[in-house]
């Protein structure tokens, strides 16, 4: 229980932190007399704050009354393989372009797929390898050739 | 109305269309089926492939991937007891035993003639309804659709699942997030940092294929190494006659598949909450209105029946504020409306008048894509449950890929890819924070309808608010939106444990 209660202090800070830099940054639009555009913003940070604190306030009362609420218990979470997963996105995006979609997408899946491999499941290189190949090129042609939209193409001569 | 529908079907059945929709029914089957896709990631991956199509090929696309999404969530309700999507939780009340005592194919059968009927009924309401309401909505002005963008945002953030603090949390971000780039009226840059690229702020796309495909992604990265998947079981079609039940059957559950239908119908209108919501309903109640409800949740066809024709019935009911007023009913909705907008069509009262035709063609798409699904569900199910083997770790990086290539097809530029991943992790935030999704999207997409509409409204009035309340449609709107707002904070206040409650908040 009391790591759930931390996970919910911890999203009221967030929560409350959010509502705070949304409010900074409206404070520094260029106002008018009247309604203007920083009216909505206005409003919306001061709720956004709001309801920060009251979720802050509600981890308070969660204390006393603890016992009513049952948590999930904690889903297996696996980090590690949430940054590889994400570093691996990173990377693929960012060389999109100077590699080029066809090349990019064939190494971005065939490691994604080791990457995600279940630990009761074996690597198969060799298909996972074919597969990534085959849907790159698949995916490039189809939408160059059936759907007009000129992925980039990078080192590859066409 | 029958020339115009005749019309209609005449634009449909084109062979290039007509292949179209059979594609996209089958494609939304397989989006419904496999669990942790979704309509809502079908329809938003396959949008970008409709650029190049006409509005008519590429609406009537959409339409069918919605279609048989929607229903295609009953396929692994029943076979490996995993609602597909959360539309057919309910499904797996009934469906899973009933499997379990050897009638797969009977519960299959009454679950997709059901999809069926709740999917026809709901678009034939859809047929009726929405003509009229656009005539009445015809003369709303700023202050009405201020009025209903608010009352629809307070709806969606109040019900969605979850804490309602963190749903209003969720719809007030989305909101926030829509008025990065140049603001409405006067033209002021809000939140850009000087990027150029954020000058028309986010696409609609690149939130929404970020919080739900992307999301879904580093989601399973994070659980899916440890998870096993089942093996999906196979059921024998031979020696079926019909769909697997008797008339005597059909006949008896009549009564309860029209009283969900309209469950999901009048659930499906209401803005943000759709079948997610009503198929719970539709079976809660129709398990206390039957004749053995001790039986239900043991392998009753009836809570098959219930929980089907409600989430298809919330079709027809999502469409109707999309089509007449330009409000998504949900998120599927919100990208077909996307959808809409890409092809150079505004949604809302104008488009019965000024796209008269084209209105039609989309309500016999619905009915074609429909009939589609009824026998190809059906008879293809063989096909449906082997790809329910594709392993997971396989399909979604794929699906990335074409993430990447739809949010890169926007406008060809990396700026929208490294959006997607943004809101991806926006999204999985979200899920590790316990806070829903959907009023985000809605908040996002109707954000602009209140802000837009607040500042014409006061220009209308001279910067005056009481224009506002004595407006009698937006005054109404604006009174109920406060009331749902003032009734939820009273019933969490008194007991956590009423009826109301529950369902909504399951």
């Amino acid at each position: 229980m009391a790591t759930s209660k931390k996970k919910e202090l911890l999203i009221g800070v967030a929560m409350l932190g959010t509502g705070l830099g949304y409010l900074l940054m409206t404070t520094q639009l260029p106002r008018h007399a009247g309604i203007d555009a920083a009216f909505v913003p206005s409003l919306l940070s001061a709720m956004l704050c709001l309801l920060g604190v009251l979720q802050l306030l509600s981890v308070r009362g969660l204390a006393t009354a603890v016992a009513e609420v049952e948590v999930e218990a904690p889903a297996s979470s696996d980090l590690k393989t949430v940054v590889k997963t994400l570093a691996l996105i990173v990377g693929y995006i960012a060389l999109l372009n100077p590699v080029g979609f066809p090349i990019m997408t064939a190494i971005y899946l065939y490691l994604q797929f080791i990457v995600l491999t279940p630990l009761d499941h074996r690597v198969n290189h060799l298909v996972y390898a074919l597969i990534a190949l085959v849907t790159s090129a698949i995916t490039y042609l189809l939408f160059r050739e059936a759907f007009d939209l000129m992925l980039p193409s990078g080192l590859l001569p066409f | 109305m029958l020339e115009l529908l005749q019309q209609g079907f005449g634009a449909v059945f084109t062979v290039h269309i007509m292949l179209l929709m059979v594609i996209g029914v089958a494609v939304g089957i397989v989006f419904g089926a496999v669990p942790g896709l979704s309509a809502t990631m079908a329809v938003a991956l396959c949008l970008p492939l409709t650029f190049t199509m006409g509005p008519q090929a590429g609406l009537s696309l959409l339409v069918a991937l919605f279609i048989g999404a929607t229903s295609g969530g009953l396929i692994s309700a029943i076979l490996l007891k995993i609602p597909g999507t959360p539309s057919s939780i309910a499904t797996v009340f009934d469906g899973g035993p009933l499997m379990e005592q050897g009638h797969g194919v009977k519960a299959l059968g009454i679950g997709i003639v059901f999809s069926f009927l709740g999917s026809i009924f709901s678009i034939v309401a859809l047929m009726f309804i929405a003509p009229q309401l656009a005539k009445v909505a015809l003369r709303f002005g700023p202050h009405e659709y201020f009025a209903i963008a608010v009352f629809s945002l307070t709806l969606i953030a109040t019900l969605s699942a979850g804490s309602m603090v963190k749903g209003l949390f969720a719809g007030a971000l989305g909101f926030a997030v829509s008025t990065v780039g140049i603001a409405p009226v006067e033209a002021l840059r809000r939140f850009t940092f000087g990027v150029a690229e954020l000058n028309g702020g986010f696409a609609m796309l690149t939130v929404m294929v970020g919080m739900f495909a992307v999301a879904e992604i580093i989601k399973l990265a994070e659980s899916g190494r440890r998870a096993h998947q089942d093996k999906a079981k196979s059921v024998s079609l031979k020696q079926i006659k019909g769909f697997g039940f008797s008339l005597q059957e059909f006949r008896e559950q009549l009564p309860n598949a029209g009283r969900s239908g309209l469950i999901g119908l009048g659930i499906g209108i209401l803005p943000g909450i759709g079948a997610g919501t009503s198929n719970l309903v539709a079976y809660i109640i129709s398990k206390k209105r039957a004749k053995n409800p001790e039986t239900y949740g043991k392998g009753n066809i009836g809570g098959i029946v219930a929980s089907e024709t409600a989430n298809n019935a919330g079709i027809g009911g999502a469409m109707l504020p999309l089509m007449t007023l330009g409000i998504p009913g949900d998120t599927v909705t919100a990208i077909l409306l996307g959808g809409f907008l890409i092809h150079g069509i505004q949604p809302g009262p104008l488009l019965f008048i000024s796209q008269g035709p084209l209105v039609y063609t989309i309500f016999a798409a619905l009915i074609v894509a429909t009939v589609l699904m009824l026998f190809m569900e059906f008879y293809g199910l063989r096909l449906f449950i082997k790809l329910l083997d594709v392993p997971k770790h396989i399909l979604l990086p794929i699906i990335l890929v074409l993430c990447v290539v739809g949010a890169f097809g926007l406008s060809s530029r990396l700026f929208d890819v490294w959006s997607i991943l943004l809101f991806g992790l926006l999204g999985y935030l979200f899920v590790k924070a316990g806070m829903p999704a959907a009023p985000f999207i809605i908040g996002f997409i109707l954000g602009p309808m209140a802000e837009t509409n607040l500042r014409r409204g006061l220009m209308l009035s001279d910067g005056n608010f009481g224009a506002f309340l004595s407006n009698p449609i937006a005054a109404v709107f604006l009174a109920l939106a406060l009331v749902f707002i003032l009734w939820q904070v009273v019933s969490s206040l008194r007991s956590k444990k009423s009826l109301v409650n529950e369902i909504l908040r399951t």
